[in-house]
């Protein structure tokens, strides 16, 4: 074997590890995504599992916020429907984020339910849940833009277009929760 | 919580008769410590002169035994005398500015961090050969409990030198501040906040080979500024991220702004540990300046501070998750 085509297989070698390496990394940053996102999901359901509870609690005490009650318990059913798209579940978890801090502003008005030690619990839970949602979502956009990172970047991006690879969006926060919290709305809600 | 002025308010009170009455042993151990260096010079000018003019055996055994066993009578006194010193300064002065902080801490100056602790918080994996220690404090600020003390470990290094010679060196793993705390939130994994020195050093290049850790999986945060001066692993990035909030990332910074060293943290089995690396002794009397001096006390109280800075820092008393 002459000397130049043990040099072109050589180079033919690296070029097809380097491809290879650079394919496995890709699919494993988007099977990341895929991952993260999941764990948001279990985080979610762990909050709706805390909603009939809570509800249960708030109504012993606070009849007069019924209807706040009813909003919530019809949100949970909507999102625990099976054929919900990833965006309407987005949504639909926002406003069950502000119809609970709703209901949590509500209950000032209820020191007996407030004193409760069922609900005190439900409180802690709920705290819980929230923040392990927060954590989830920021474990989420940072494995999107590890993901959104190498598929732009040289020399990921030539091989994500044949990948047919395109960028995702990160969470941010909705309009709603950006604004600054109007406690008198969330009375009249 | 206590306050600068307190602590100068307890010196003019206590502390400064307390120091005045150590000021006479101090002196005494310190005009000692002069004398037995000059018999140990007189003795080895004594054996220069003995090996050089080479006098007659017994005069050489007289010599030797009395410029020999002097010495070794003195220094041990004087050692003895030292650690009287010492203790008298710790129980004395050192437990009086702890008490300052909260009464019912407990100090115990001879004790340290538990080895088990130290292993427990995976900060130093290094093999250790020696571990010491000392200035124990422990107790509860509200609902954290906490253990706190001075710690120094090292391992052994062998060298062969050019000419075969085996060389031991002592190397230090850590030095300083070791703490521990009860953490407001409870977690299954294990999480490590560490300098960031690969990166600082290498760039992008150092975070690749920070991928490659057999700490965890390496955890890349939002806060630049927490970013460019730690590195953190993980078992778990979701965990790590509900430790590491915003406001946590905040007062990590803050913490380590505020101390000079290296600062380490672990989360581990519901706990969080703190290592502040600081290369001298700490909480010791000095024998050859005055100890009568407001300033030694500051800095005393500020190292003890660390407690109570921490565990307000990162809010480990607001309980209002599932753990209470």
């Amino acid at each position: 074997m002459s000397s130049t085509l043990i040099l072109v297989l050589a180079i033919v070698v690296i070029i097809l590890l380097v491809v290879i390496s650079i394919f496995n990394s890709l699919t494993n940053k988007k099977n990341q995504v895929t991952k993260a996102f999941g764990t948001i999901d279990v985080q979610l359901k762990n909050r709706y599992d805390l909603i009939p509870n809570l509800v249960a609690t708030v109504q012993q005490y606070a009849a007069h916020e019924r209807e706040l009650l009813t909003k919530i318990t019809d949100l949970r059913t909507k999102a625990l429907a099976q054929n919900v798209t990833p965006e309407d579940r987005v949504k639909l978890d926002n406003q069950i984020s502000s119809a609970i801090s709703g209901l949590m502003v509500a209950v000032e008005n209820y020191p007996d339910l407030k004193a409760s030690q069922n609900f005190i619990d439900l409180q802690r839970a709920l705290n819980e849940v929230e923040s392990q949602i927060a954590a989830a979502r920021r474990a989420y956009n940072a494995s999107v833009t590890d993901y959104n990172n190498a598929i732009e970047m040289f020399p990921g991006n030539l091989m994500a277009g044949m990948m047919l690879l395109k960028t995702k969006s990160v969470f941010t926060a909705s309009e709603a929760e950006r604004e600054n919290v109007n406690v008198k709305n969330l009375f009249q809600s | 919580m206590a306050s600068e002025t307190e602590l100068k308010s307890l010196y003019e009170t206590r502390l400064k008769e307390k120091l005045s009455a150590l000021e006479s042993s101090r002196k005494r151990i310190l005009k000692r410590s002069i004398l037995t260096v000059l018999m140990l010079a007189v003795l080895g000018a004594e054996i220069y002169l003995l090996v050089n003019i080479n006098p007659h055996v017994a005069l050489i055994v007289a010599c030797m035994v009395i410029s020999v066993a002097f010495p070794i009578y003195f220094i041990y006194h004087t050692v003895k005398q030292k650690k009287q010193y010492r203790e008298n300064f710790k129980s004395g002065v050192v437990a009086e500015v702890v008490k300052l902080f909260n009464p019912d801490w407990q100090y115990l100056y001879d004790y340290c961090m538990s080895q088990e602790s130290y292993q427990q918080s995976g900060l130093f994996p290094h093999h250790y050969d020696r571990y010491t220690g000392d200035d124990f404090v422990t107790g509860k600020i509200e609902k954290t409990d906490f253990q706190f003390s001075e710690l120094h470990t090292q391992y052994k290094q062998v060298t062969y030198n050019s000419k075969g010679q085996r060389q031991e060196h002592w190397v230090t793993i850590f030095r300083g501040l070791f703490m521990h705390a009860d953490f407001n939130k409870n977690f299954l994994g294990t999480t490590y906040v560490l300098p960031d020195t690969a990166e600082r050093l290498l760039g992008s290049f150092g975070q690749s080979l920070q991928k490659m850790s057999s700490r965890g999986q390496l955890v890349k945060l939002e806060n630049p500024e927490f970013e460019k001066r730690f590195v953190v692993y993980s078992s778990d990035q979701v965990e790590s991220r509900y430790i590491l909030t915003p406001s946590i990332m905040e007062s990590i910074v803050n913490i380590s702004n505020r101390f000079e060293g290296d600062v380490y943290f672990s989360f581990v089995g519901s706990r969080i540990y703190y290592a502040n690396s600081i290369n001298k002794a700490l909480f010791e009397p000095n024998i050859f300046r005055s100890g009568v001096n407001f300033n030694d006390m500051k800095e005393m109280f500020d190292l003890f501070e660390m407690i109570t800075v921490l565990v307000q820092e990162l809010n480990l008393n607001t309980r209002i998750w599932t753990k209470k």
